[in-house]
């Protein structure tokens, strides 16, 4: 019946190294944070898997009692408890939906951390998140190599090989798909402004601002850092970039590796100490900047850089919007719609932002999309390991994208490829934009360059 | 969404997965224990598996198995329940509705709908509201419980002072009945058909005579008018005093709750505040709606009383957003407690409302008896309070004085002539209660009804009636461990 009473609250000075109840490793769950759940349900239709399974151990309030009962002693960290952890997209809508501010994401995270201990990765999939997490996402000069690889393999024409001889067609079709809508690969902006450590705002500097170039985003989007730049500038802003800076390591902390979440946390804590802003344009990361203390519960010391460190991150909408950003004079005549990232409006609290900022813009009609805030089933690589599920969160998703609109636009770079991914599925023709593009292409056109959207 | 293949040797669950499909039950410790309570967390089972049917016949199918092989079993929907009616006290197959959760008809003309029982109470009137329609009846977990459940336990909520309870809103049912046969009840459209009462009598049976699988239900216009009064006291009497001297106007209004200064101390710590002082005694959420005309003069009429009881702040809503923030700071309150305290326990008492102040002081006087703070947040209206009884389950003894705490307040209401259920349902929590309002007499001319139903009593048993020949105390089920 109730509770078991052998564990240790929050308050107990024993809980930062002994055991809670099944968990055994360090870096323990926060048990204040089950306890604020009173298991109302109100959690369960803002669940995008709850909604595809109807099944309560994947919806928030039953993760939140399995992780509760592993606390208890009543449950073990076994293989079987994989499924209910590790479906969840840590989307966090269920925390916008919660009455008391329950951090489900946040206990996920720690929980697969435990689980990721006792049930380690086997076979090819230890394989896969070593190469890519550990190998490749940690090292900016390796994914910078990754790039020209992929950049090679674009314009060599063996991309048009790959796709006419078939040979896509042996790796798995979520795969396949991914490979049709890689963007072209532009030059990371690292890469570029090696030796310019500071890129001067246009006319009067108001501040200094630094931007976190980001792993992927920078190999793969390079063009929205160089958009980002520009806006920045435009608006009074010099921008530095920041040598040693490296990924945020929000994938390896969805996928349990806290242990590199931290020490990639505490390099770019340290990287970024003689700055005052760190903007970023990538949701997903400019969460996990901001939670990085969460990662440092048991280390005093790090946990007040991490504080401050995570005081000085502001995603670049909100930013620009904050410090009364130049409203676009030119007209960018165009119908679009906007998907709120999960990590920007459930994991940042920021939604109107970069609505206004879009529709600042002369000549933009913006056309509401129901459950904007809905997640797209990219969150992170869940859609290459959750690849079905992944499949149908983006089908439901797709179900309320407008079909008059010429634009997606959106604040997230997984977001943008998963939506592309759902617009070429649909069969429509819709591109899809990060929200700073909108606004540097209306600050170009300002300024009498040819804009073609 | 994992492939699923079938690993155990239960012939059983071998069975039950012939007839829902492999990806359409769970049995592992894992996935279960996620079932092992519903809203109400006091007592907690494993069940001996979870199906999920997408069709009556699978239900059907699946309720004829467990008739023939004597397993327990029981129906649920969102498990938001609050008395404890979908817990599988004694290991129940669980017949999960959640995935028949297709809105079937919509039938504006006569005004009705037909849904698949998990089909969200919120999500039908958001079907219909562009066309000028909604669903009354408004329990406040309406953004995720199913008809299912409402009709199982024959929910109220808010607004229901004015327009009814579930029940008044149900037009029909397809019901599969404990051995398996499917019967349908109304849904022709005749409103008072001969012979007995069937609907009302499924209505609110808490799911112990059959498993609804198709409701009819009425839809209602919107209301051409819509006025909402939030009102702050510095006592509670002034408050209660308010709320009789509304009713006794003359005045119905649409809904017409209370919070007191524990209540709103929750709702303003957590996600969806206002911004209430924190100092008042009480605060009550007025709603007035109908045809335009005389919609001004009764908010001034409520406007008036509400001065004449020394009312330290009143206000009309400005706008649907303010509106809307009001309400959903009131129907978040349960959940709201999280903020305040790890556990609650939600009473569901019914009283004269002519009695609010005499038993709100009461309620208070159980408070510091048991030492447990005590908020409460109800349907002043209708005299439907809601005591919740804030502890911490952790704590060695605390759970045992809350449900003691909990049962006074129901006896309290009991003693001045009211009910011990207004809307969640009798369930677990409150079934020793029944003696406060029925004799052993009464208690078994109902659990005869059930037994024509349900004779071999298992669907959903040790719910609703107490134990005959137990004595009063409250005891835990021997099955709860």
């Amino acid at each position: 019946m109730m509770s078991t009473m052998t564990n240790e609250r929050a308050d107990s000075p024993a809980c930062a190294t002994a055991s809670l109840g099944n968990y055994r490793f360090g870096d323990l769950p926060d048990p204040s944070k089950w306890a604020d759940c009173v298991h109302c349900g109100m959690c369960l239709e803002s669940c995008p898997t709850y909604e595809q399974t109807g099944e309560e151990q994947h919806s928030p309030r039953g993760r939140v009692h399995l992780m509760k009962s592993v606390g208890e002693g009543k449950l073990e960290l076994t293989p079987d408890l994989l499924d209910p952890i590790f479906t969840c997209l840590d989307c966090r809508a269920c925390t916008t939906a919660c009455p008391a501010d329950v951090d489900v994401g946040g206990l996920i995270e720690q929980v697969r951390g435990q689980l990721r201990q006792a049930v380690p990765l086997a076979g090819w999939k230890a394989l896969v998140s070593d190469v890519f997490l550990k190998g490749i996402f940690p090292h900016p000069s390796r994914l910078d190599w990754l790039g020209r690889l992929l950049k090679l393999y674009q314009k060599s024409g063996l991309q048009t090989l790959a796709r006419k001889t078939g040979m896509l067609r042996m790796m798995p079709d979520h795969l396949a798909e991914m490979e049709a809508i890689l963007p072209s690969v532009g030059t990371p902006v690292r890469r570029k402004y090696k030796h310019q450590p500071l890129i001067k705002a246009k006319g009067e500097t108001k501040r200094t601002v630094a931007i976190l170039t980001g792993c992927v985003m920078d190999v793969m989007f390079s063009d929205i850092n160089e958009a980002t730049i520009r806006v920045l500038t435009h608006n009074g802003n010099d921008v530095v970039i920041v040598p040693n800076q490296t990924c945020c390591g929000a994938l390896h902390v969805h996928a349990g590796d806290r242990e590199t979440g931290r020490k990639l946390a505490k390099q770019n804590i340290e990287a970024f100490q003689d700055v005052d802003y760190i903007i970023v344009n990538a949701a997903g990361c400019g969460c996990m900047l901001k939670e990085y203390p969460e990662l440092f519960r048991n280390d005093p010391e790090w946990h007040e850089k991490a504080e401050r460190f995570a005081a000085k991150v502001e995603d670049v909408s909100k930013f620009l919007h904050d410090t009364g950003f130049k409203p676009p004079k030119a007209e960018l005549n165009v119908r679009l719609t906007y998907h709120d990232a999960c990590h920007l409006a459930h994991g940042q609290g920021i939604r109107k932002e970069p609505r206004a900022l879009i529709e600042s813009i002369p000549g933009v009609e913006m056309v509401a999309m129901p459950n904007a805030d809905r997640c797209c089933g990219s969150a992170g690589i869940y859609n290459l390991t959750h690849p079905e599920m992944a499949q149908a969160v983006l089908e439901s998703k797709m179900q309320n994208v407008p079909q008059d609109v010429e634009l997606i636009s959106m604040g997230n770079p997984g977001c943008m490829l998963q939506m592309a991914l759902g617009v070429m599925k649909h069969g429509r023709n819709q591109k899809i934009v990060h929200t700073v593009q909108l606004l540097d292409w209306a600050y170009q056109k300002e300024e009498g360059k040819d804009v073609r959207i | 969404m994992r492939k699923r293949s079938i690993a155990t040797n239960d012939p059983h669950i071998q069975a039950l997965a012939r007839i829902v499909g492999e990806r359409a039950i769970l049995y592992r410790k894992e996935d279960l224990m996620a079932y092992d309570c519903d809203g109400f967390t006091v007592h907690r089972h494993l069940p001996k598996a979870v199906v999920f049917p997408t069709s009556t016949e699978q239900v059907a199918a699946v309720v004829r198995y467990c008739h023939e092989h004597d397993l327990p079993f029981l129906a649920r929907g969102a498990g938001t329940g609050l008395s404890g009616g979908a817990i599988p006290l004694n290991g129940e197959v669980v017949i999960s509705l959640t995935r028949m959760k297709r809105l079937l008809h919509v039938d504006l003309e006569n005004r009705r709908a037909v849904v698949e029982p998990g089909f969200v109470n919120l999500k039908l009137t958001n079907s219909v509201a562009h066309r000028g329609y909604y669903y009354a009846p408004d329990p406040s977990s309406q953004y995720c419980c199913t008809i299912g459940g409402n009709v199982a336990e024959n929910a109220g909520g808010a607004h229901c002072l004015k327009y009814g309870v579930t029940t008044n809103h149900i037009l029909g049912l397809e019901v599969v009945l404990p051995n398996g046969e499917v019967i349908e009840i109304g849904g022709n459209g005749v409103p008072d058909p001969p012979g007995y009462d069937l609907l009302g009598l499924l209505t609110g049976s808490e799911g112990t005579l059959g498993i609804v699988t198709k409701i009819t239900v009425r839809l209602l216009k919107n209301p051409e008018a819509k006025q909402t009064v939030l009102a702050y006291f510095d006592e509670v009497e002034d408050a209660s005093q308010t709320v009789s001297d509304i009713i006794s106007a003359g005045i119905v209004p649409a809904a017409l709750e209370m919070m007191d200064q524990t209540a709103i101390e929750a709702v303003e710590a957590a996600a969806f505040p206002v911004g209430h002082p924190k100092d008042i005694a009480a605060l009550l959420l007025i709603e007035v709606d109908g045809i335009s005309a005389g919609i001004d003069e009764q908010i001034d009429d409520i406007l008036a009383i509400c001065r004449r009881h020394h009312v330290r702040e009143v206000k009309v809503a400005q706008s649907e957003e303010e509106r809307a923030r009001w309400w959903a700071n009131r129907k978040t309150g349960f959940g709201a407690m999280g903020a305040i305290s790890p556990d609650y326990l939600v009473q569901d008492g019914v009283i004269p409302r002519s009695r609010l102040p005499e038993v709100l002081r009461e309620i208070a006087n159980i408070s510091r008896k048991y030492g447990l703070r005590i908020a409460n947040i109800f349907h002043a209206g209708d005299g439907n309070l809601h005591p919740l009884v804030l502890f911490d389950a952790s704590k060695p003894g605390e759970t045992e004085r809350a449900l003691a705490a909990g049962s006074e307040c129901l006896k309290a209401c009991a003693a001045v002539g009211g009910s011990i259920t207004g809307e969640h349902g009798v369930g677990i929590e409150k079934k020793e209660e029944m003696r406060f309002i029925f004799t052993d007499e009464e208690i078994l001319a109902q659990t005869a009804i059930r037994d024509v139903f349900n004779p071999k009593n298992l669907l959903n048993a040790g719910k609703l009636f107490p134990t005959p020949g137990r004595c009063v105390e409250t005891k835990m089920p021997s099955t709860v461990k």
